[in-house]
């Protein structure tokens, strides 16, 4: 009952320490990108507008900044499960963990899915992913947020 | 216990007498049942998503390219835009639009895009129109609903299983699994294994 208890305090003051966290680092994707090599492994908060959900699932979205040039990969995970078609154009405010590309498994090259590529690709989501690795391309270091939750602005 | 022994053991008068072999038939029958739309649901969704190369299993995706009156970024704000969906035979709601660095006019609507080249004078619109029943199978399928729906469907899984390892022991006799059962058992598990062989 008392280590029960114990764990139960040291949750809620985990909970607590990154409710802080999180409202401390409320930030824009131009923002975000600015001090990513500082915020790295951080959790933080960013908001954007989804210029593009992943076809296939939506496993994963890619938010943009104050211009289609400025954008940052958003992973679903599990506990957000997948990003809606739907969602393309709205506002989103995205909690989740910064990390930074270290390894294939890290990486998203656009337009390959799971490894595939998506064959069935229209010219729109051509364009789309033209930009999003040319973006990448052009980054030193590349960054993306593995998210725990959404919220629709 | 060898299998053979196993094989044996299930086979056996001692296998009847504690009465196993009908309690296995009872579970069988009534997860069998309580399984049957979830199985639907996998296999029908699983053969959409075979095929996802060769359309998109979630979306119907309309793509209309249509001509607008030439200008530049600055003749299309929201009216103008709000103008042009009104005149597409979808239900288009506008949501946002931005001019990029080669002068598109690039505008997200509820479940798509349009994107106005207004020096050509050309637009193309992509509108993605759910696929009733099929969306929300693929969803259940790909287990893309949170945590919560991850375990329940491991547990409709192992359900499943055991309804299938169940099956072999069901029945005995000439049409038993030792007698008949396992030639069709071992071809099920050929044809993947061939395969798995052969392509990985």
């Amino acid at each position: 009952m008392f280590l029960f208890s114990c764990g139960q305090q040291a949750n809620k003051q985990e909970l607590k320490s990154e409710n802080t966290q999180v409202e401390a680092l409320s930030l824009t994707v131009d923002q975000l990108l600015e001090q990513a090599p500082e915020l790295a492994d951080q959790q933080v908060v960013v908001k954007g507008t989804v210029m593009h959900v992943c076809q296939q699932g939506g496993q994963r979205c890619f938010l943009m900044g104050s211009n289609e040039d400025i954008t940052i990969r958003i992973e679903a995970g599990e506990k957000i499960g997948a990003f809606k078609q739907e969602q393309m154009g709205s506002e989103l405010e995205i909690v989740g963990l910064l990390k930074e590309v270290k390894t294939e498994a890290d990486a998203h090259n656009p337009g390959a899915e799971h490894g595939e590529m998506e064959n069935a690709e229209d010219a729109e989501t051509q364009e789309a992913h033209k930009i999003l690795a040319e973006n990448q391309e052009a980054a030193e270091r590349v960054f993306f947020v593995e998210g725990v939750t959404v919220k629709e602005l | 216990m060898s299998p053979a022994e196993i094989i044996n053991y299930f086979s056996s008068k001692n296998f009847e007498h504690v009465k196993i072999r009908k309690t296995l038939r009872i579970l069988h029958r009534d997860l069998g049942y309580f399984i049957v739309g979830m199985t639907i649901v996998y296999v029908l969704s699983g053969i959409i998503l075979n095929h996802r190369h060769d359309f998109n299993p979630d979306y119907k995706i309309n793509i209309e390219n249509f001509d607008v009156q030439a200008g530049t970024p600055q003749d299309y704000p929201r009216s103008r835009i709000e103008d042009v969906l009104d005149n597409l035979p979808y239900d288009l709601v506008y949501k946002k639009h931005y001019v990029n660095d080669e002068g598109l006019v690039k505008v997200f609507i509820e479940s798509g895009e349009l994107v106005i080249d207004p020096q050509e004078g050309k637009a193309v619109m992509r509108y993605l129109q759910r696929r009733p029943v099929f969306f929300e199978m693929n969803k259940l399928h790909k287990a893309t609903l949170g945590t919560l729906w991850k375990w329940v469907s491991d547990i409709m899984a192992f359900i499943l299983l055991f309804v299938a390892i169940s099956g072999i022991f069901l029945l005995k006799g000439k049409r038993g699994f030792v007698r008949w059962g396992w030639w069709w058992m071992i071809a099920g598990f050929i044809v993947p294994l061939v395969f798995a062989l052969l392509f990985i």
